[in-house]
């Protein structure tokens, strides 16, 4: 089946998918329970929409179609609010971040669904592994040429992303060391990674994705895993490498964090400006960076060779999208993420958390008190 | 060594290793919870039956088999979370109106057979307690996990608090009758209760604080709950006091001083397992097949309608309280097990003067169909709930 039709949007148009886990409040791992808290919620009308994961301990959401980020953080909050009612009615915790800090993925279920059956069949224990959590973030495009512009010239700023919403240090138990570890789950997977340099949506469909499907390694766009892929049946471009964050108010921060690039990248498109695939040299390895030490990541500029802190060129690029920002009235966004790069990002505060706490369930309590809104 | 102490310290652990064995056989075969199988093979050894266990009222067992069930419910205690019946009040509704139609329909089909109505009472009281120690223990095999298993533990340890609570006010009440009243029965009960609560909570209250002092949060604090549970039970047997109540106070309120029960060490590891077999094999050595077989009608007959007035009752709240008629009625087919307790109280009764298990004889025979039978139910609710992982572990 040929790839379907880019379906126009509105430009810069938001959406925001966020991973959710579910925990027992007795010992603080994971749950089945999507299976009981969708029953629940299916009673009443959900604000945005809600829908199973793989494996029956994670619930996913998403909010409808937002203009700014007003708009967004207030129908996150709305649907933050029906999750944590519905949960404190079934003795359940519902909270972000991209692990759970000591979950272990041969106790996970798979989630009853030809689709999730599939992928476990074919995939094995990496289909387990996969219960981690990340927030995807859709952006309206007007049509392909624009999708794929944008995902291309996006490439360098995916570093940022990752380092601004890491809140996966501890896995299994452990301290990984890195700020994001739940990318390198992702990593394990045969189509993950960047999408190919091409520019025009006909070469992508004809060319590319026509190839692909000839070979018969994949059927749909669900079947790559890659850091920023092409929604054509929503029109849009989806950003996957954010770990779920904390709160939801760090969720709107960091999808207006794109928007305003985004808005950015689209004022100063030129047409000599193209993305090849040299820009592409140093993507993993500044992935990498951004995975293992966050904010203190240094990166390698894709042009000039030179490194750079990530923290410096976060702050650097928030100076260049402040009148962005402005125009798309998403100032307090600014703010925020400059109170990440000032007081750390999720991670820091949960292996601080780790540290005052002594346990790892204390660790898992806390996120659920954050996500909950709750002062801590 | 005399004749008449060699078998008994022979014959207790061979028994255990036999029901080990069959625990094992039959789950692996059939999946069958381990904790029929040991009551099972408790039941035939029984001092009544073939005869080959000795009398479990001698001191000693009684006392392990209340630190084995005392383990369980500091457990049990443990996982219940009191905010949710702040945030969903009808779970203690679905609680309360679940034991009374409970207490309501056993007291009338044992009228109906003719039974006096002060026994009736009795057995209505004792009819009402679910068992925690059943529940959990087939929880913990099968890692379930859901709102049935949920609810099944909140609800039986609820239930069994209540049932604990009248069953002393009856006692007290049928039993001193010619010496007092209602009120004074009911004034002596309360204490009795109070103070076994008040004694599990200052358990709860000062080891987790002990931990703090020593900085031994951060490792597992297994070992000291569980020899804090032992003493808890010893202390309790020895003033009269309620081991049930004291150890679910002492779980519930270390649980709400914030001090984690690791998940390796559920059920206490391999200590809980080994006084698990003993336990449920031991209870059942306790019912007498004669006294059983005596009472099996009205036995039946009350297990019959127990589990309608649960299932009933938790089907009729299942929707107001968030799930579906299908899980309610399986919550309710979940707590078919009737505690362990129940047992152990008719045991320690006969010390009180009163010879309560003569006349109890439908209870025997409930408690020996449930002692196997009930497991059994509880993982047929898990298992249409679909609250179980798949068989092939994915």
């Amino acid at each position: 089946m040929p790839l379907e039709d880019f379906k126009p949007s509105n430009s810069l148009t938001l959406g925001v998918e966020l991973e959710l886990q579910l925990l027992n409040l007795s010992d603080f791992d994971l749950t089945a329970a999507s299976d009981d808290m969708l029953e629940l919620l299916r009673r009443n009308s959900f604000p945005g929409a809600v829908t199973p994961e793989i494996t029956q301990g994670m619930i996913e959401v998403a909010t409808s179609i937002s203009l700014g980020h007003d708009d967004l953080l207030s129908e996150l909050r709305r649907i933050r609010d029906t999750l944590v009612l519905a949960a404190d009615r079934l003795n359940i915790g519902v909270g972000g971040g991209g692990t759970h800090p000591f979950q272990t993925w041969q106790e996970q279920r798979i989630t009853e669904s030809p689709r999730f059956r599939e992928v476990s069949t074919l995939y094995g224990y990496l289909a387990k592994q996969f219960t981690i959590f990340g927030q995807h973030i859709h952006i309206g495009c007007r049509d392909g040429d624009e999708a794929l512009f944008l995902l291309h010239a996006l490439n360098r700023y995916v570093p940022h992303f990752i380092a601004l919403s890491a809140s996966s240090p501890f896995i299994h138990g452990h301290d990984t060391m890195f700020q994001s570890s739940r990318l390198n789950s992702v990593f394990a997977f045969p189509l993950s990674g960047r999408a190919p340099a091409i520019l025009r949506w006909d070469d992508f469909v004809n060319d590319y994705f026509a190839k692909m499907e000839h070979t018969g390694v994949v059927k749909s766009m669900k079947d790559f895993y890659w850091d920023i892929r092409p929604k054509p049946e929503f029109g849009t471009i989806e950003l996957r490498v954010c770990d779920t964050p904390l709160t939801i108010e760090r969720a709107a921060a960091l999808a207006c964090y794109l928007q305003a690039l985004c808005h950015r990248l689209l004022g100063t498109r030129a047409p000599g400006n193209v993305v090849t695939e040299d820009d592409y040299l140093v993507y993993n390895y500044n992935r990498f960076q951004a995975c293992r030490f966050g904010l203190d990541g240094v990166v390698v500029d894709p042009h000039s060779y030179a490194p750079i802190s990530l923290r410096e060129d976060i702050l650097a690029t928030l100076m260049t999208i402040e009148t962005d920002a402005v125009a798309l009235g998403c100032e307090t966004m600014i703010e925020h993420i400059h109170g990440i790069i000032r007081e750390g990002a999720d991670a820091t505060h949960l292996r601080a958390m780790f540290q005052t706490q002594g346990s790892l369930e204390g660790v898992a309590e806390y996120a659920l008190a954050r996500f909950r809104g709750d002062d801590c | 060594m005399t004749i008449p102490d060699f078998p008994f310290d022979i014959v207790w652990p061979v028994a255990l290793l036999l029901a080990w064995l069959i625990g094992e056989i039959a789950y692996g075969r059939a999946r069958i919870p381990r904790i029929s199988s040991y009551a099972l093979v408790g039941f035939s050894l029984g001092y009544s039956q073939l005869g080959v266990l000795p009398d479990i009222g001698s001191g000693n067992m009684l006392l392990l088999a209340n630190i084995a069930f005392g383990l369980i419910l500091f457990e049990a205690g443990h996982r219940i979370n009191l905010r949710w019946l702040r945030h969903n009040p009808w779970i203690g509704f679905a609680s309360i109106v679940e034991s009374l139609l409970t207490f309501a329909v056993v007291y009338g089909v044992s009228r109906a057979f003719d039974t006096s109505a002060n026994v009736a009472l009795l057995l209505a009281a004792l009819s009402m307690a679910s068992s925690p120690a059943v529940v959990l223990r087939v929880i913990n095999e099968l890692k379930s996990s859901g709102q049935v298993t949920e609810r099944a533990l909140h609800l039986s340890v609820l239930n069994c608090v209540m049932a604990v609570f009248v069953f002393k006010l009856l006692v007290g009440y049928l039993v001193f009758e010619s010496s007092g009243s209602l009120l004074q029965a009911g004034y002596k009960s309360l204490l009795v209760l109070a103070l076994s609560v008040l004694i599990g909570a200052t358990f709860g209250v000062t080891l987790p604080s002990l931990l703090r002092l020593l900085h031994r949060t951060r490792n597992d604090a297994t070992l000291v709950f569980a020899i804090s549970v032992i003493l808890l039970v010893a202390l309790t047997h020895y003033l009269k006091l309620s081991p049930l109540l004291a150890t679910l106070a002492f779980g519930i309120w270390s649980r709400h001083r914030r001090v984690l029960l690791r998940r390796s060490e559920r059920g206490f590891g391999v200590l809980g397992d080994v006084l698990s077999v003993l336990l449920f094999m031991s209870v059942a050595a306790s019912i007498h097949w004669r006294l059983a077989a005596s009472g099996l009608l009205l036995g039946l007959s009350i297990v019959l309608v127990r589990l309608a007035a649960k299932m009933i009752t938790l089907g009729c709240f299942s929707y107001p309280s968030g799930i579906s008629l299908r899980k309610g009625l399986l919550t309710g087919l979940a707590m078919a097990p009737l505690s362990v307790f129940v047992i152990l109280v008719l045991e320690q009764t006969r010390y009180l003067g009163i010879n309560l298990l003569e006349d109890l004889s439908a209870l025997a025979a409930a408690a020996l169909v449930l002692e196997i039978a009930g497991p059994l139910l509880t993982l047929l609710a898990l298992k249409l709930a679909r609250e179980l992982p798949d068989k092939k572990g994915d």
